[in-house]
């Protein structure tokens, strides 16, 4: 069974926050639904190779039923998901261009003990951005003497 | 993991109670265990598990940002979407045979496309996809009532 996974991220405006995502973080956008009203019914961007989802917070219950899906905004800034982007080269340009259009950055270009070099910033409605790019390539035996962890492939 | 490659984008999903959800995850929903980052007092500090070719991260709740749906009410500020090439209502009887709570049952929707959506034992919001008919953004327009779909914004 051939499987992709896809986040979906919820916003009050997601027009706003596509713009947002577009200039500060570089992501494309490769659709696009609207309702006869203007509003956002679906939209996708691509980040990398992977792509994400972009959805208006869910007022209607015959949409989607009981679920609910809102923006941390309207969660006093609390957040069920992040989301982490990998990038093969140019994080500390990437920051400078997130930074210069508005995004609070929350984490500034660091290496980490496990071999990437990270930031993280918050976009405009508070969702939390983790961006990554491998610098290193430690063992698992050189992370645990770093960092005082144990690691393990499963449980 | 030697061979997996990580793709661009991986979401991080909070969990009050990691552990069982890993286990839930592993079990029901047959995603892999690749790595358990383990806290000295024996808690999860990180964790990573793949799907396809795809990879979550299944963490705690770190602080005031990163929160369960189980301590938000059940509110989501994203959902994940898995899309499978087969088997959509074999996924959506076995997750609703774990325990899942049906937020849709399996329909076909007008975009061509078999869907459903599911809530795990912690609230996340999972749904799922399964493409039965290939249709252009302007069939799926003209099927939806949509004004339009476009590829830019």
């Amino acid at each position: 069974m051939l499987t992709t996974l896809t986040p979906v991220v919820f916003y009050r405006d997601p027009i706003a926050a596509m713009r947002f995502l577009e200039a500060a973080f570089g992501f494309e956008t490769t659709a696009l639904v609207t309702d006869k009203e203007g509003r956002v019914g679906h939209a996708m961007m691509k980040v990398g190779e992977s792509e994400i989802g972009i959805g208006q917070e869910w007022a209607s219950a015959e949409l989607l039923g009981p679920a609910s899906l809102k923006s941390p905004v309207s969660l006093g800034g609390a957040g069920s998901q992040f989301i982490r982007v990998q990038m093969s080269e140019g994080l500390d340009a990437h920051h400078e261009r997130a930074r210069a259009a508005g995004a609070t950055i929350t984490q500034a270009p660091a290496d980490q003990f496990y071999g990437d070099r990270t930031y993280r910033a918050l976009d405009p409605e508070g969702h939390v951005w983790n961006f990554a790019q491998t610098v290193a390539t430690p063992t698992d035996a050189e992370m645990e003497k770093v960092s005082g962890l144990t690691f393990k492939t499963s449980l | 993991m030697s061979d997996f490659k990580r793709p661009s984008i991986t979401s991080g999903v909070s969990y009050r109670d990691p552990k069982a959800a890993l286990t839930w995850l592993e079990q029901e929903f047959g995603f892999e265990p690749m790595m358990v980052v383990v806290n000295e007092d024996g808690t999860i500090g990180h964790s990573e598990m793949r799907f396809g070719d795809s990879m979550i991260f299944v963490g705690h709740e770190y602080d005031a940002k990163h929160k369960s749906p189980a301590s938000l009410d059940g509110v989501n500020t994203q959902s994940l979407h898995l899309q499978v090439d087969s088997g959509l209502d074999a996924l959506f009887e076995r997750a609703k045979k774990a325990g899942a709570k049906v937020l849709r049952e399996p329909a076909d929707q007008f975009y061509g496309e078999r869907s459903a959506m599911v809530a795990d034992p912690e609230g996340h919001t999972w749904s799922f996809g399964q493409v039965i008919k290939a249709m252009s953004f302007d069939e799926m327009a003209k099927a939806g009532g949509h004004q339009e779909i476009r590829e830019r914004l």
